[in-house]
Parts: structure tokens; C-alpha cells; sequence
């Protein structure tokens, strides 16, 4: 469980939010506090009081994947198959656990043809694979994803849905402005102005959005 | 098909990349645009070659009558050149206040541009460019990062552009405005799918709640979300 009590952090402020296992989506609109949150959750950022807890330890203390919602700001290695490996290597793998895991992961990604490639070169959409790639490979106990859906295609973004389900993380924590794609995850958290409005299923928050341009459009066309 | 007026034609334009190519041929003329297609396929490519900021490996690239081109990259933080998001928005010409206050960041105008969050930098980017009129304007996925109510102010902006040729480049599979010409890069090539509602049925990308309306005997007259409301009210 990932438990969040009395934080506080810039504008941000949350009393109390309890996160299960699964794929929560965070949604709001733009400067509604959803990357600070996430960055909290991730460890980069520390509250100013009040705790964040992934399983009753501090973010800083737990494995964590994190994929920044700036594609260039990812990376620190000139290659696709270096900017991978490197979460392995800072963790001092044996060469050949490395060599096995990183081909394993650019296979299951789709990015085995670029593997040599240049990462700037790289189109938006490819960036964010190779941030995603990078981020899971060392299989975190909890993968922090800022609003990197907005760089993909649909098909992309099943395959990566797929994925990371298949993956067994056990908390996944994105931001997200499609709302379809909120639509399928297990909680949802509505934030606006640097407060959660509503957290729940995204039947039970949608359904206190019903009204604004949040919901859903293939849900109201259902109605 | 002889297009008069302004233009921009693409006579067998070829790009590539090691083994990667891609090849477009068409003619945009005025009106708006959509072109889709997945991650790599060479949408921001081809978006640079339409600029005139790449040079096609074979074929050319004209733009006919077309006096003034602005093109806005996947990226906004390519763009900015401004130390405050005061002065950003001067370094287009524009009078700060008046921007900033159209998208509600008056209050960050002596803010670093780089240290707003994304879906603010890119409102602020659109902004600027949205504030001139241009004759060829190329938007690289203009939607990325932005909210729900923003995307839907962009596309009501783009909709409302009664002139020039605007060429819209996005994966986005919800919120769209109401669009001229359809066209999709898959295989390596350029396709033109044609005009809403009839285009919609060649349309390889398109999103599941369109393809699902259509699927229903339900197509919809564009691609707005007042027009698949619209269609999925049919009886």
C-alpha cells in the first residue's frame, strides 16, 4: 500500500490517500499538482512535512522506476542499449546479467532495431520507450510514469498497458490527460488546484465528472 | 486534381535514415490538415521537410503562394528563447498581458519558462504561435500534454482559422477539430484517406470510438466531439 498522510509540498496538500497495487492514474488539469505528487511518490522530491510510504518505507529507500514527463530529461547515455543497461549497471550486475537483461527488455519493447541508435535522434514516441525500458528493467517495486502516454500512438500505448500488467509491478502510478485510458485503471485520483477532489474507482470519480470535459468522451457517447 | 491558390506540394519526397525510409506525395491546400501515424513513423520528418527545415533525400518540397510559415515543434522547449515567461512572450512580438492572461499564467509571468510544468509550457508555446496568423501553420503533436478543456480551446481555435493551410500532426485519439483532409503515414509512405465523413472509412488510424460509431451504421459527419456525440445520438 502506498500511504500519503498529511502531506504538504508547495501548493500542493493532501491530507490523507491511500494507494492499493494496481494501475492508478492521477488526472487534472495542467498545473493541478499531478507531477508534484508523482515526484513525491517517486522520492526525487521530498515533503516539506507529513510522509509518503510504499509498503512503510520512504521512496528513497525502495526500488522505483520514474519516467519524466520531459523526454529528454531521461536520459543520460548517448545509446539506446547504454541508456537502458545504465539502471543495471549504477546497481553493479554482473556484465552478462546485463547484456541478457537489456536485450530481453528492447525485445519486449520493440526496440532491439534501435539499439544502436543515437537516443537524441530519436522520435518523441521512441524516447519514451527507451525511458520506459530503462525504468523497468530492474523490475521496481513501484514504476512512476509522468504523462508518458502523451508521446505515443494507441498502439503503442496498448502494448505498453500490456506490458507493464504483465509485468507484476506491484504499484503503478501514472499521470494521464486521456481519459480513455484512465478509464482502464484500477483507482483513479482527480486533483485540482493541489488538492485530491476524488479518488475511488474510475467508475465512482468519473461519475463526479460527469458534467465537465474529463468524462470520458466514449462513455458519453454510450449513454 | 488542379489545386488553385495557395499550396504545398509534395512531389515524391523521400527520406531516410539507415535502413528507416519513408516517401510522401501529395498536395495541401488550404484548410485544415490531419496527418497520424505511429511512433516513428516520420511524422515529425515529415513536419521538418514541410518547414523547409529538412532537406528531403529526393523529391521536392514547394509551397506555392504561401508568404509567412510557422511551425510548431513536439517539444515546446525547443522553442523557448526567453529567460521569464514574460520575455518569451515578448520574443514573439506579442504583448505579454494579453497572452498570459488568455491562459490563466499571468500570475508565473517572471517565472523560467523551463521550470513551469509541461502542460503550461506548452500552453504558453501555443499561445505565441496561435497569436499570428500565418499562411502555412505545422503543428507536431500539439495536444501532448495538455488538459481535457485545453486541448478542446486549441481545437476550437484551429477551427476558427478561416484561412491558410494548417497541417496537424498528432496521435491524439479523442479531442480533434473538425478537419478538412485526413492523411496517414503507414508502410513508409503517406496516404490521403479524403474528407470527412467518406474519408473516415479509409482511415487506418482511426480512433475506436470512431471506428466503432462507423462499425454501427453511426459515421459521423467530422471528427469534433460535438460530431460523435452528434453520431452516436443517431437512431
Amino acid at each position: 500500500m502506498i500511504r500519503i498522510e498529511n502531506l504538504s509540498y508547495r501548493s500542493l496538500a493532501i491530507e490523507t490517500l491511500s494507494i492499493g497495487t494496481g494501475v492508478t492514474s492521477v488526472i487534472g488539469a495542467n498545473g493541478s499538482g499531478k507531477t508534484t505528487l508523482l515526484k513525491l511518490c517517486a522520492g526525487i522530491t521530498v515533503p516539506d512535512t507529513g510522509s509518503v510510504l510504499i509498503d512503510n518505507r520512504e521512496p528513497r529507500k525502495s526500488d522505483i522506476g520514474w519516467v519524466n514527463e520531459f523526454p529528454d530529461r531521461n536520459f543520460l547515455f548517448d545509446t539506446v542499449s547504454d541508456e537502458i543497461a545504465s539502471t543495471l549497471r549504477f546497481q553493479h550486475i554482473s556484465p552478462g546479467d546485463i547484456c541478457r537483461r537489456t536485450e530481453e527488455i528492447q525485445n519486449r519493447f520493440g526496440l532491439a532495431r534501435l539499439s544502436a541508435r543515437m537516443v537524441r535522434e530519436l522520435s518523441g514516441g521512441e524516447k519514451v520507450l527507451v525511458a520506459l525500458a530503462a525504468a523497468m528493467i530492474q523490475d521496481p517495486r513501484a514504476l512512476v510514469l509522468d504523462e508518458c502516454d502523451s508521446h505515443l500512438d494507441a498502439c503503442s500505448i496498448q502494448a505498453i498497458d500490456r506490458i507493464i500488467r504483465q509485468s507484476g509491478i506491484p504499484f503503478v502510478l501514472r499521470s494521464t490527460q486521456d481519459m480513455e485510458l484512465a478509464s482502464l485503471s484500477d483507482h483513479l485520483v482527480f486533483l485540482e488546484k493541489g488538492r485530491i477532489l476524488f479518488s475511488g474507482t474510475p467508475e465512482s470519480v468519473f461519475a463526479r465528472l460527469a458534467d465537465t470535459a474529463f468524462y470520458p468522451l466514449s462513455w458519453k457517447c454510450r449513454a | 486534381m488542379e489545386v488553385q491558390g495557395m499550396k504545398l506540394v509534395l512531389d515524391d519526397v523521400k527520406a531516410t535514415l539507415g535502413t528507416w525510409s519513408f516517401s510522401a506525395q501529395g498536395i495541401f491546400d488550404e484548410g485544415l490538415h490531419l496527418v497520424c501515424g505511429d511512433v516513428g513513423s516520420g511524422k515529425s520528418t515529415l513536419a521538418l521537410m514541410m518547414a523547409g527545415l529538412l532537406p528531403a533525400a529526393s523529391g521536392s518540397v514547394t509551397r506555392d503562394q504561401v508568404s509567412s510559415l510557422m511551425v510548431s515543434f513536439q517539444f515546446p522547449e525547443y522553442h523557448i528563447t526567453g529567460t521569464t515567461v514574460h520575455d518569451e512572450c515578448k520574443s514573439w512580438g506579442l504583448d505579454p498581458e494579453t497572452i498570459l492572461s488568455s491562459i490563466s499564467l499571468g500570475e508565473k509571468r517572471d517565472r523560467d519558462p523551463l521550470r513551469l510544468s509541461r502542460g503550461e509550457l506548452k500552453r504558453l508555446h501555443l499561445a505565441c504561435v496561435l497569436a499570428n496568423p500565418y499562411d502555412l501553420l505545422i503543428l507536431d503533436e500539439p495536444f501532448s500534454s495538455l488538459d481535457v478543456n485545453e486541448k478542446q480551446r486549441i481545437c476550437n481555435t484551429l477551427s476558427s482559422r478561416s484561412k491558410g493551410i494548417t497541417v496537424l500532426f498528432t496521435h491524439e485519439q479523442a479531442i480533434f477539430p473538425r478537419v478538412a483532409h485526413i492523411w496517414e503515414i503507414r508502410e513508409g509512405r503517406l496516404w490521403y484517406c479524403g474528407s470527412p465523413p467518406d474519408g473516415l472509412w479509409n482511415w487506418h488510424h482511426a480512433p475506436p470510438l470512431i471506428r466503432t460509431l462507423i462499425a454501427a451504421g453511426k459515421t459521423p459527419k467530422n471528427i469534433s466531439p460535438e460530431d460523435l456525440m452528434e453520431a452516436a445520438c443517431m437512431t
